[in-house]
């Protein structure tokens, strides 16, 4: 297969997985304000469901929720006054993630924080690592080198090249 | 039969106390004998077991409601095979099933290296008889199921109580998913326990390099499958039962089950690099410790109430058990690590800083992380409320949040490791290798752009799924491709072989593919749409390019349940398509309802209608329907997960012999790994594919 069918192949492949996807957005219907305020707030009848999606029906906590933020949303407040009045009737333990200040903020900080040192982690392993490498050829280099190990490095270096060139065709 | 069971598990809990007295006195004398009897006693604590768990689902299936575990959890109209799935459906039961699977594992360890290893296997004896202590002390004395109802009679003598039948099994777990979603997670759970104490007994023992993980590799891949396909069917169960609509809710039960895999998952990849390297020695030995904790967390989170779960083991009071146990598992690998962590010590170099060494490492980095975002959010509403006195809500919107840039990060690593080679990738190959895979992927994200699509995260799924897909298709032609050109074999059955030569390598690019298409499928959420309806007879909802009309109500009567059902006729474009049934259940012994969610799937979407109840204002049934595009990608993603594992599991083939004239100036070299020997050394015994 020559590199213009392969192209060609991996485009056809694209369009029919990128067509399967698309219509489904196209079909989406757009979700009405209070679905959107209701995904910030949890019910709070102990299931652990977003209010939206509590499925209980006769739910002592879900129903009354759902009447009082439609009450809010057809009065026209904007979504944070809608989210604090729930806030002073039901607590903080109403938000669906915590809040963005004060204590329970942290908890948004924590993955972050993992990853940045994790990240300074791998990073002066690596530096480290590669350090270790370099004084490791540095004190072979310098140690005195008799010929079979000359001429084991001569073909280990052939071997390696022969190997790039050869890995390069594929 | 009860006092069969009751005894067989007390004489079980004696046998390993045994097996790890004299498991202790054996490492320490040496004796031959001792170390055959710590063996021996370790095989009868897990026939022990499987009698006791066999004589409690003896009594489910006769009925015995003298006994307080089986009245609470079945009755006499219960279905046969559910009497079965009633074993694990309660506390009690489920950590007798725990210590079931456990001694599943155990017995197959010793009898698998029986004779084999004298300096490592009694210390893997002494650890795996600890576990299964704790778990046995839970069974006999702090969480029995074999409790009887008692009542005093005349002169104040205690007697049996028998009742006339049982409350029955939950609903929810009348549901055939049940009978296999538990014992598959568990068998994750309790199988990390294995690649656990070979990781402790070598570091106890100081056995020698790399053995254990050798000896531990395919036990992990079998714990890691059943915890991959028990999450999955976890989140199917979720998805069909419970009738919300999703799979997935970051409940701290699933929270938990996810954790240990995302570390077993990071294990599995960082081991490679202390086979191939002798590298991160340290690192692969905590990383084993710290799944293995974290399936003791995520079940002392399940079962102490610590965190707020719609799982009933939530409300039970044995949490403290499984903290001490936790406690001193950590007390044990600390004090392990310190005496012997000079025996860890390896000489860990790295050629470059774009290598499969590093990208392994930011593999880990990425996993550990997911990891503790996952725990954060798990542990922080206890946190907050020790802190601050009030507990809060940790919910979906964080998780999702949090976790959907590390999942892409994953996704794209995902296809950049394979790409890379061990020690050093020239920056020439990088582009070689990177060109069409990237250029693919951005097609694809540009099409969909172009189609319409607006969700970021959606088109980066997709550009990263493209491309993880495109390396992995690679892969496998440029070896099957070589092999074609030597064999003259057609490329498919040459990508057979090139599998079979390195099952391990091909069955961990099964897997990638597999999680690609989980991927793909829960990038599909950011779709999905709902509507709910008060629907009588002939009435019409739409949704999407979907029109249900409402045919009729029915209702019938089982022995363990009455049950209302809706007909549905689902058209689209005006052509009728699909009939559905959701059906709403009643269980009369437990006065519970439940829910037999209708689903229509296909690859694109999934037409997911509940039968949610009655609207007590109308007096109207009311039918909430959903539309979620491409759920059916998870669990086909899943299937391709396990079928990998399982790809991955089979021994290699040996490679063909195939003679031929070499060059004088050194032979054909094959791809891959740049140290490979010329074949005018070695003749062709190995053919691509046969390294890592």
């Amino acid at each position: 297969m020559n590199r213009r069918n392969r192209l060609a192949l991996i485009c056809a492949a694209f369009v029919g997985l990128a067509s399967a996807m698309i219509p489904l957005h196209m079909d989406a219907q757009k979700t009405d304000r209070a679905k959107s305020v209701g995904t910030k707030l949890m019910c709070m009848c102990g299931c652990g469901q977003i209010l939206t999606q509590c499925n209980h029906i006769n739910c002592p906590s879900s129903g009354p929720m759902l009447k009082e933020l439609d009450a809010h949303v057809a009065k026209g407040e904007a979504d944070d006054l809608i989210v604090q009045d729930f806030i002073q009737e039901y607590t903080e333990k109403v938000l669906s993630a915590p809040p963005s200040t004060g204590f329970n903020s942290i908890a948004w900080y924590i993955p972050g924080a993992a990853f940045v040192l994790g990240l300074g982690i791998v990073i002066v392993l690596i530096r480290m690592w590669r350090q270790r490498d370099i004084d490791r050829l540095a004190s072979a280099s310098s140690a005195p080198v008799n010929a079979a190990t000359q001429l084991r490095d001569v073909h280990l270096d052939r071997a390696r090249e022969q190997a790039d060139r050869e890995t390069e065709e594929l | 039969m009860d006092i069969f069971g009751s005894y067989a598990l007390l004489l079980s809990f004696a046998f390993a106390v045994y097996a790890i007295v004299g498991g202790i006195a054996a490492i320490i004398t040496r004796h031959p004998l001792l170390i055959k009897s710590a063996r021996n006693a370790g095989f009868a604590v897990c026939v022990l077991i499987w009698m006791g768990t066999a004589s409690m689902v003896y009594l489910f299936y006769t009925d015995n409601f003298s006994m307080v575990y089986v009245a609470a959890h079945s009755n006499r109209s219960l279905a046969p095979y559910y009497k079965f799935s009633a074993l694990w459906s309660g506390q009690e039961g489920s950590l007798l099933f725990w210590s079931f699977l456990l001694s599943i594992y155990v017995f197959s360890v010793l009898f698998t290296y029986r004779g084999k290893h004298p300096e490592l296997m009694p210390y893997v004896g002494v650890v795996m008889a600890g576990v299964q202590i704790f778990f046995l002390t839970m069974n006999n004395f702090i969480a029995s199921p074999y409790q009887v109802f008692a009542g005093a009679g005349a002169g104040g003598l205690m007697h049996m109580v028998t009742r006339a039948d049982g409350s029955g099994l939950n609903p929810l777990l009348q549901y055939p998913e049940m009978a296999i979603h538990p014992p598959t997670l568990y068998s994750g759970y309790t199988g990390f326990t294995i690649p656990f104490a070979f990781a402790l007994a070598a570091l106890l023992g100081r056995y020698p390099g790399e053995k254990w993980i050798h000896l531990t590799r395919r036990w992990t891949m079998i714990a890691w499958a059943f915890q991959s396909a028990g999450i999955l069917l976890g989140a199917h169960w979720a998805y069909a039962v419970l009738g919300w609509g999703g799979y997935w809710g970051w409940d701290p039960v699933e929270n938990a089950s996810l954790m240990p895999w995302l570390t077993g998952t990071a294990f599995l990849h960082s081991v490679i690099m202390q086979e191939k390297r002798g590298m991160m020695r340290v690192w692969n030995v905590w990383l084993v410790f710290l799944t293995f904790m974290l399936c003791i967390l995520g079940t002392s989170l399940t079962r102490s109430g610590a965190v707020n779960s719609v799982h009933a083991f939530a409300e039970s009071n044995i949490g403290h058990w499984f903290w001490g146990f936790l406690l001193t598992i950590i007390i044990v690998c600390l004090a392990a690590y310190f005496k012997n962590k000079d025996y860890l010590r390896s000489d860990n170099q790295l050629d470059s800083m774009l290598s499969r060494e590093s990208s392994f490492l930011f593999n880990n980095l990425i996993l550990l992380v997911a990891c503790v975002a996952v725990l954060a959010g798990t542990l922080f509403p206890v946190l907050s409320e020790a802190v601050r006195g009030s507990k809060i809500s940790v919910g979906p919107p964080f998780f999702n949040r949090v976790n959907i840039p590390i999942a892409m990060f994953l996704l794209f690593l995902t296809g950049v490791g394979p790409l890379l080679a061990w020690r050093k990738t020239s920056v020439e190959s990088l582009k070689k290798n990177f060109g069409y895979p990237l250029i693919g992927g951005c097609i694809a994200a540009l099409i969909a752009v172009v189609m319409g699509l607006r969700e970021f995260y959606v088109g980066l799924c997709l550009l990263l799924g493209v491309f993880v897909t495109l390396t992995i298709l690679n892969e496998f032609y440029r070896g099957a491709r070589v092999i074609a050109a030597r064999t003259g074999a057609n490329l498919i059955s040459s990508a057979a072989q090139l599998t079979m030569r390195n099952t391990r390598r091909y069955g961990g690019y099964v897997v990638h593919f597999g999680m690609v298409l989980v991927f793909i499928g829960i990038s599909g959420t950011a779709f999905n749409q709902d509507k709910q309806m008060d629907m009588s007879a002939g009435s019409v909802m739409e949704l999407g390019p979907y029109r249900m009309h409402l045919q009729n109500f029915d209702s019938d009567q089982q022995p363990n349940y009455s049950s209302e059902r809706a007909t549905i006729d689902v058209d689209r474009g005006g052509r009728s398509v699909m009939m559905l049934y959701p059906t709403r259940r009643f269980y009369p012994s437990n006065q519970e309802s439940g829910t037999m969610v209708a689903i229509s799937s296909t690859l694109r979407e999934d037409l997911y209608v509940v039968y949610a109840g009655t609207n007590p204002d109308t007096n109207l049934p009311v039918i909430h329907a959903y539309l979620n595009p491409l759920v059916k990608w998870i669990w086909l993603g899943g299937v391709v997960v396990v079928l990998g594992t399982i790809l991955a599991l089979i021994p290699n083939r040996q490679a063909v012999m195939v003679m031929s004239a070499a060059p004088a100036t050194g032979g054909s070299l094959l791809p891959g790994d740049p140290l490979r020997v010329p074949a005018s050394y070695s003749a062709r015994s190995q053919l691509p594919g046969q390294h890592e």
